[in-house]
This record gives C-alpha cells, structure tokens and sequence, in this order.
C-alpha cells in the first residue's frame, strides 16, 4: 500500500459522528446492542474473508497444509501485534457506548469527571 | 459488489477494508430484498387491521401510518438495521480515506487536466446543510480537517457508491447520465455554450455531461470546498473538463443571461423553502433567453398512498434529509412563476431511473425521478 510510506507523517483524524439528533428505536441500551451486534456481523464476515484469502493462497502458492496452522507457536512479537489489533477491534465494536460517554462527558457538570473508579 | 472504476483520486480499499465496505454493501441489499418488504404484511396484516378496530376507519395520510408503524416490533428492527447500515456505511469507508489522505493530497497537486478550482473562505455555508450531516456523512461536505482537505469528498465518492448498492454505475455517475439522456431526448438541438451545475458536491454528474457535450464550458458550483477540491482533482483524473467553484446557489457572482442550461441533480431536498425560491430565481436570472432549467429530484408526495407517503419518508426521519418533507408538498409550479418563469413553460417530468443496462438496484421500471424544467 503507498500510504504505508506515509506513516512517519502524523495522521489527520476525520470526523466519525454524524451530527444530528439520532431516532430511538426501542430504547438506548437496545440499540447500542444491536448496533454492536450488526458490527460484529460485518467484523466477522471480514474476518472470514481474510481467512479465505489467505487459505486459498497458501494452497495456491504451496506455502504451507492447512495442519500447520494447528501447531503454530505465538512469538511475542505477534503477541504485541495481535493484542493492538484486539483493542482497535473491541473500540470498532463497542463505538455506539463510546458515543455517549463522549456526549456525557461534554455535559455541565460531569465534564471531564475521572472516568476510574 | 460491482466493482466501481477506480481512477487516480480514488481512495483504494485494502483487503480488510475493502471485505468491510462488501459486508455493508450486501448487508443493505439484504435488508432492501429480503428484511424491508416485510413492512407490507406488517401494515395489512397487522397493523392495518388493528388500527380499523380501534378507529372503525383506515389511516387517511401517511402522518396517521407514521404514528402506528413506527411501533410495530418489525418496521421497528428493519428501520433500526437500516439507520445502522447507513453508519457503517462512512466507518468502512472513513477508514481508506483517513490512512491514505496524505497520499491523496500530494495526487491532487501533481494531476494534470482540464478545467479549473476557485475556492471563497467567505462563502457561509448555510443552516439547512449545517444544522445536521446529511445522510449521517460525518462532518458532511463541508467541514475541513487539515489544510486544502479533500476526505469529506473521497469519503463521498466511495459512501455513496455503496449507498447506491451501486446503482449508480462504476463511474458513480449515473443521476448524470439520466439527466443527459432525458435532456438531448427532450431539447435534441438545442445548442449548449455554457452550462452551470449547482450543488454539485464532488461533481460526479457534471463531469459526466462535460465528457459527453464536448463543446461546452462547464461550471459547477457548491458551498463544500473539501467536496469542490475532490471534485475538481477527480474531474482531471477522468478526463473531464469542468470550471468549480464555491459559490451558494441560492446567490452566484455569474452575470445575468449567461448560461443556456442550469442543472442540478438532487439538490432540492436538501435545502429550505425559501432557499427553493431563491435557487428559482438564481436561475430564472442566470439563464439566456431560451435557455432550460433542469432539477432532478426525489418523489413528491403526489399520488402515494398513506402507506407509500410513509415508506418514502424513512429518510427525512432517520438519515438527516430533514427539508425533503417540506419539498414533497411544495407547489413547484408556483416557485417558478414567481420566479419569473411562464407557467406554460414549466413541466415535471418523470424520468425513468434505468440508465444502461437494466441490471442496477434503481432501474425498476416503476421507479422514476422527477424532473422540474423550465424553458426562460
């Protein structure tokens, strides 16, 4: 990917949330849950095809037999990479409880409060 | 998905992404084939029966359908999915656009082409397109994030393709093609010197006429400068030749009689009443004698019935299209004739929504837009 060159640049963060008043459908908790719900779907359905990807090309390219992934050993490295993936991840899956924190977070008196317990 | 073309400005997915804007793809055409149809048994089998018990009469508008639907469990979960999609919509594709921006900025510097770019600070951008993001864009069309910013076009070109379930052809152009189409079918001769496309956004239909109607002087105007510097970028990189510039509609700086046609392909419903009367006028004022207005559009309440008023409105309430309401009940006959336009010159057509191949989410023969025209 070109942009990969770019990464010592440092990144521009586009907006996210649409501004509007956003409809209620059943009550707030009940969509949160479907919106992570739906997402999960999609991440899973993303994960699949990554999967696909690379199946068909280890047989294609005869990199390695579909067994060997059963024995495959984390490196710590892998670890580090994997556990930030995860955490991206989680974020993407829990955006809609984010939102509100946010939204909490810039109301009168609560702004700014300590988040931890 | 159908692939859509890519060009030099087009922010190229990577796998992961790409295999995400897929899911939000298949999972709308799922919920418009297979969930959404749901919502006619819901309404006859259920609701209509119900709400005939307890009025001894059926809904008589679609304000009465609107009150008891939107509490029935299934219109509910559909509607609910349907407002979802259109969030994952811009995540999937904010994402390419976000990890590639600096890349796109340096193309848009060193493409060569045709035509032009004249941004104005000073332009306001007006409460009707500020007040909320239409279709849930985040930050809309107009907002900047970092200096001579083009993602809010980028995320446009993409979003909307995916909007369309690509129904708007690989080019992403298709409301041009049919406003062309039902233009030369209608006016065959008529000779175009200078054209003007308002709100244009990225430009995706203007550029479109000026690859077609080669003789011509396009210009395009609209409030969103990240959408006009996208648009501008993109025009050079698929061959198109047409002037941008950032101006409101509502009020430009082209001297009066100076263009042959005005366009604008679903600007309208998202603007106000009095900014309807206006853009009238703007155009009354800018056109030659003899010269044709064209605005494409969504569907008027006109001829609906309650339960189809109501599906039709799905967007004004959940996707931050608040005027379309307002626009669905105006007397656009009567905007014109104020505006100056003889009534006998004024006509809405309804234009068919296939523009090539038959094979498109839109091209249901029973879908059509509306086009308003007036002849100066």
């Amino acid at each position: 990917m070109a942009a990969e060159k770019k990464d010592d640049k440092k990144p521009v963060k586009l907006p996210r949330t649409a501004k509007g008043k956003k409809p209620i459908y059943f009550d707030s908790t009940t969509d949160k849950l479907l919106s992570m719900v739906l997402t999960l779907m999609g991440e899973l359905s993303v994960m699949r095809d990554r999967l696909d990807t690379v199946e068909r090309l280890a047989e294609k390219k005869g990199v390695f037999k579909i067994g060997d992934v059963e024995n495959y050993e984390l490196s710590e490295e892998v670890n580090k990479i994997r556990t930030e993936r995860r955490a991206a991840y989680i974020a993407r899956v829990l955006k809609s409880v984010q939102d509100e924190l946010d939204a909490l977070q810039q109301q009168g008196d609560g702004m700014n409060v300590d988040l931890a317990p | 998905m159908i692939p859509q073309n890519m060009h030099t400005m087009f922010a190229k997915p990577n796998h992961d992404e790409a295999s995400r804007q897929d899911f939000v793809n298949d999972f709308r055409v799922h919920l418009a084939a297979k969930v959404f149809p749901g919502a006619f048994p819901a309404y006859f089998n259920r609701v209509l029966p119900s709400f005939i018990k307890a009025q001894g009469r059926e809904p008589k508008d679609r304000h009465e359908v609107r009150k008891v639907m939107t509490k029935d469990s299934y219109y509910q979960l559909w509607s609910a999915m349907q407002r979802n999609s259109q969030e994952m919509i811009w995540d999937s594709v904010i994402d390419s656009v976000e990890r590639q921006l600096p890349d796109l900025l340096e193309k848009a510097k060193d493409l060569n082409g045709k035509g032009s770019l004249t941004l104005n600070p000073n332009v306001i951008v007006p409460k009707y397109h500020d007040a909320a993001d239409i279709h849930l864009q985040p930050g809309a069309y107009h907002t900047d994030s970092i200096t001579d910013d083009l993602a809010a076009g980028a995320v446009y070109d993409r979003g909307t393709y995916i909007y369309s379930m690509g129904g708007l052809g690989p080019a992403n152009d298709g409301l041009g093609r049919i406003l062309r189409e039902f233009f030369r079918k209608q006016f065959p001769d008529k000779k175009v010197e200078r054209a003007l496309d308002m709100g244009c956004t990225i430009g995706g239909s203007v550029t479109y006429w000026s690859t077609k109607e080669t003789g011509t002087e396009f210009h395009a105007i609209d409030v969103g400068a990240p959408c006009l510097r996208y648009g501008h970028a993109r025009a050079k990189a698929v061959g198109g030749n047409v002037h941008f510039s950032q101006q409101n509609a509502e009020k430009t700086n082209f001297p009066d009689a100076s263009f042959d046609i005005v366009t604008s392909h679903i600007l309208l419903h998202e603007t106000s009443v009095q900014a309807i009367q206006s853009i009238f006028n703007e155009c009354y004022r800018l056109l030659k004698p003899g010269g044709v207005m064209m605005h494409l559009d969504l569907p008027q309440v006109f001829g609906q019935n309650p339960l189809e008023g109501f599906l039709w409105e799905w967007e004004i309430y959940n996707n931050n299209e608040h005027f379309y309401g307002q626009l669905r009940e105006l007397d656009l006959a009567e905007v014109a004739k104020k505006a100056g336009f003889d009534p006998a010159k004024f006509k809405i057509h309804q234009v068919a929504s296939s523009w090539e191949d038959g094979q498109t989410p839109y091209s249901n023969e029973n879908f059509t837009f509306p086009v308003y025209v007036a002849v100066k």
